[in-house]
């Protein structure tokens, strides 16, 4: 990449975004010590340190059902791509809680004693060959560095070094992440309250991020089980003018990545459906400036050749096309990223 | 949809149509996570009673190092009264072996639990100091007395932070910090029924022949367990004495 990073690219709505995502972690801090000192005055209060350890826990594990709740719901509405676009400020939010929470269990659970505190969190309980008693906290010391390794790369900084497929492996480390924190939580704190609140919050949150993983999945599987009808090699789009203008048809090869086949004016392009930044679905987005933009992160690519517009050097591959009788065409088989490819003409009847 | 409604997160311009819609996410999120604390926070376990009052003061009393230092001393409302000794941290203060048996004043913060007691010695051994003007009959004659065999359920816990060093200070979250307490050698204590939150008797928890079990039982700490043993009455404290093989996890 030929351009300069920096830390935040601020807009308008990334602060607005930043502000409400602040207040809301604020409202369930305040709100979760100020319920608690009022159901249990006086020789019942949770002690200040314990407190905390419970706010910042719980919080943590809302806000990463949150964040693993919008991919799918991305998928299923556009209204949430705004949510997906700031994703990343979640997900260091999220770490720094757990990494509070954490960090007071700690001083508070493992500290004070004849033993480094390290080495007590790993050896308090040896029950690792349990199942009920296994030690649940080594459980969230993983989790943790799991996030510590998201939020340290999640700049596009690191997606550019790592490459776009190394980093999003990475990534989707956060479902190793929750699922090692669902079993924190079930073998530590739902194990050891009496009521059942955290079973069910925990419970919900799960069933949450499954079920719309789900949903959203069942979806793709039946896009990707309608073919595109073939006719000598060639795999039927559709009537030119029944692509909006500047944006696209989807189309589903039998093997290979999905073809994204936009139409700008008279223009017929085909590229991949795939975007080379974090694998979004460039036929959900559209033409922008004369360029395909990607609907989860805006990033662009010029229809004519698969180029990202200097100074980025991303890539995506292009198809022919042929348009009989109004009818788009395109070729299953992908040029080379970035190879130039004239566009398709059709005739548009001006009014 | 026209380029107007389009989101590019890094435009300046926000389409009128994500604006109102995370408009109405953000109150309905900020709603929400206030709810979801407040719900949570008044719906979890409670500390039940016990209390470290942080004020350092004098205490006198007789000094005796077995089954674990212990004062035996007068409360605050003058009530003659068995006070576990341990330091600020989460280990044991050794009884100085000259001042086994004898008068001694400490300087030492209040962890009091309904009848349980346990001083938080400020300066360690050497804030033990003798004191022989201190002596009242009354903290001479504790004679022990058996009561019989009995075979309980529970949870063996450091009796520190029971006490009220921690709120609450048992269950399985608590467990790492009772296996801490256990390793500095604090007495134990076996809370009787199935939840400790429920308050009642927590008997100091010994070995057969009343001696504390060290760390061999620290596998078993924090967790729920039965035990078949004898129950002892000394002085204030009950004492439940059972060897490590009566002792099974749940």
């Amino acid at each position: 990449m030929a351009h300069g990073y920096r830390v935040v690219q601020w807009t308008p709505f990334k602060r607005a975004f930043d502000s409400v995502l602040l207040l809301s972690v604020a409202a369930f801090l305040i709100a979760f010590i100020a319920a608690s000192l009022a159901a249990f005055p006086g020789e019942r209060a949770v002690s200040a340190i314990q407190l905390l350890i419970r706010a910042f826990g719980a919080c943590a594990f809302a806000l990463l059902t949150l964040i693993l709740m919008i991919g799918p719901l991305a998928r299923m509405s556009p209204r949430f791509l705004p949510l997906l676009y700031n994703r990343r400020h979640l997900g260091v939010t999220c770490f720094l809680l757990a990494l509070a929470h954490a960090g007071l269990v700690l001083v508070w659970y493992h500290g004070f004693g004849a033993i480094n505190p390290l080495v007590s969190l790993l050896v308090s309980n040896p029950r690792y060959a349990a199942i009920v008693g296994f030690p649940f906290e080594s459980l969230g010391l993983v989790a943790l560095l799991i996030l510590f390794v998201m939020a340290a790369t999640s700049h596009d900084f690191w997606n550019a070094v790592l490459g776009p497929r190394l980093w999003k492996a990475l990534h989707m480390g956060v479902y190793w992440a929750y699922a090692l924190i669902v079993a924190h939580i079930v073998l530590g704190a739902v194990q050891g309250e009496k009521g059942p609140i955290y079973a069910i919050v925990v419970g919900v949150g799960a069933a949450l991020v499954v079920g719309l993983h789900w949903l959203a999945g069942a979806r793709e599987v039946r896009a990707d089980a309608t073919l595109a009808p073939e006719e000598e090699g060639w795999l039927r789009v559709g009537p030119a003018l029944e692509i909006p203008d500047q944006r696209a048809r989807i189309v589903t090869p039998a093997a290979g990545e999905r073809i994204a086949v936009f139409r700008d004016g008279a223009k017929i392009y085909a590229v991949s459906n795939v975007c080379r930044h974090q694998g979004g679905p460039l036929g959900e987005g559209r033409i922008v400036d004369g360029c395909v933009t990607c609907p989860w992160h805006g990033f662009q690519y010029r229809p004519q050749d698969g180029c990202a517009p200097s100074p980025f050097t991303e890539k995506i591959a292009t198809y022919r096309t042929r348009i009989e009788a109004g009818v788009v065409f395109v070729h299953p088989t992908p040029e080379a990223p970035g190879t130039s490819i004239a566009p398709s003409l059709v005739e548009v009847s001006t009014p | 949809m026209s380029k107007e409604d389009f989101f590019i997160g890094w435009s300046a311009q926000t389409p009128r149509v994500d604006r109102r819609f995370m408009l109405a996410a953000s109150a309905g999120l900020i709603a929400s996570a206030a709810g979801a604390g407040a719900l949570m926070a008044s719906a979890h376990d409670s500390a039940v009673g016990g209390r470290w009052d942080g004020v350092v003061r004098d205490w006198t009393g007789l000094l005796l190092s077995e089954p674990y230092p212990l004062l035996r001393t007068l409360d605050l409302d003058g009530t003659p009264r068995t006070a576990f000794l341990a330091t600020s941290r989460k280990t044991a203060v050794r009884a100085p072996a000259h001042l086994d048996g004898a008068f001694v004043r400490v300087r030492a913060g209040l962890i009091a639990r309904d009848n349980h007691a346990m001083l938080a010695v400020a300066d360690g051994e050497a804030g033990i100091v003798a004191d022989a003007a201190a002596a009242p009959a009354s903290l001479l004659d504790w004679p022990a007395v058996a009561a019989g065999d009995v075979m309980l359920t529970g949870e063996i816990l450091d009796a520190k932070c029971w006490f009220g060093a921690m709120r609450p200070g048992f269950g399985r979250t608590h467990k790492a910090c009772a296996a801490l307490c256990t390793r500095g050698g604090l007495p134990l204590a076996f809370c009787v029924g199935s939840v400790c939150s429920l308050g009642g008797e927590a008997p100091l928890l010994l070995d057969a022949g009343g001696r504390p079990h060290g760390r061999a039982i620290l596998p078993l700490v924090a967790d729920p367990v039965v035990l078949r043993g004898r129950l002892v009455q000394v002085g204030d404290v009950q004492q439940i004495r059972a060897d490590l093989g009566a002792i099974h996890r749940l």
